[in-house]
């Protein structure tokens, strides 16, 4: 059993069995690290504005990296009319970054290898996106769909194109940063099993590549939250400010 | 007098440094690998739900396959409607 690569992403239930109507909402392994990585962020941020010193500490100083960072960021993407949002982006990014280092701990499960953890956070910019352009805009929002210079004659090929296109937006944010975390942990388990089967004679190979992979990891980790926040900005963007 | 001048200069280089800084910082690695990692699932995603969508159709009109058909190719179409906006973007960041 140990071997499987596939074994690790298994959601099981820890303690009792909680039924609320037809909804099964008993506390899983997954649930109980995406509260762990909720308690590391509160105690991680807490820690680091505890004491607010002129020169930092280190703590202090990452997490003042890490507010300069998500702010820098919706500036740079989404202007300065987006700045009302950096609650909402911050808590997203800490979130998923959270979220994947500690799936990088051995004997830790990767909330985010789930495809429906994903697509829920997904869903939710997407939502929160959309809605917030009707408030914006009005119906005038609908005109995205409508790039500018069409013939009339392609216009209802087009607009089925945009709509397709912006509805493809959830299933992408969400598919890339599941299929990264699935695939890098299956690669890591698979090399892992390679030490054990080659044994002390040809089992050095696969370690170094374990090791090597683990690195390329957690630069993963950090990639795919920093995507995940940067294009929650770009879809901010189009929302806000209506063009092309 | 003399020290606020001197402030107001060094202020000056600073903000200086910090416009070189973020122009250097666009063309970092790890933006590029995103970047990278960000286009490629883009094209795949936009034929999955152009399917998708063609295939509900197709269950609601009763006309399988065709919907199913005609949507998969619009859905190719703005995949890479998706990719080619993507790179345009990034085009344009790197001129500026």
């Amino acid at each position: 059993m140990a071997t499987n690569p596939m074994h690790q992403f298994e959601v099981y239930r820890i303690g009792p069995e909680i039924n609320l109507g037809e909804i099964n909402l008993s506390f899983t392994n997954a649930s109980l690290f995406m509260t762990i990585s909720s308690i590391l962020i509160l105690l991680f941020l807490f820690l680091g504005t505890k004491k607010k010193s002129l020169v930092p500490t280190k703590i202090q100083f990452i997490t003042e990296a890490s507010y300069t960072f998500v702010a820098k960021m919706i500036n740079d993407t989404a202007g300065s009319s987006a700045k009302s949002f950096f609650p909402f982006i911050f808590t997203l990014f800490m979130f998923v970054l959270f979220a994947n280092m500690v799936g990088m701990l051995p004997y830790s499960f990767t909330v985010t290898s789930h495809i429906i953890v994903t697509f829920v956070l997904a869903a939710m910019v997407f939502i929160g996106v959309t809605i917030l352009g009707f408030i914006k805009h009005g119906f005038k929002y609908l005109e995205i769909f409508v790039p500018k210079g069409v013939p009339i004659i392609l216009l209802p090929l087009i607009v089925i194109i945009e709509i397709i296109s912006y509805l493809s937006r959830p299933v992408s944010l969400s598919v890339r940063l599941f299929a990264n975390m699935m695939a890098g942990h299956t690669m890591l388990k698979v090399f892992g099993g390679f030490v054990i089967s080659l044994g002390l004679l040809g089992g050095w190979l696969p370690l170094g590549f374990s090791v090597a992979l683990t690195g390329l990891e957690i630069l993963v980790a950090f990639l795919q939250a920093y995507v995940f926040a940067i294009l929650t900005c770009i879809y901010l963007n189009d929302a806000l400010n209506l063009h092309h | 007098m003399k020290k606020i001048k001197e402030i107001a200069t060094r202020l000056e280089i600073a903000k200086k440094n910090i416009k070189n800084m973020r122009n250097n910082n666009q063309g970092s690695n790890a933006a590029s690998l995103g970047k990278a990692l960000k286009i490629s699932t883009e094209l795949v995603a936009a034929v999955v739900v152009g399917s998708i969508i063609g295939f509900l159709l197709d269950d609601w009109f009763d006309t399988k396959p065709l919907l199913t058909i005609c949507f998969f190719v619009i859905g190719v179409a703005a995949g890479i409607l998706n990719v080619f906006r993507s790179a345009k973007k990034m085009q344009n960041k790197y001129k500026n």
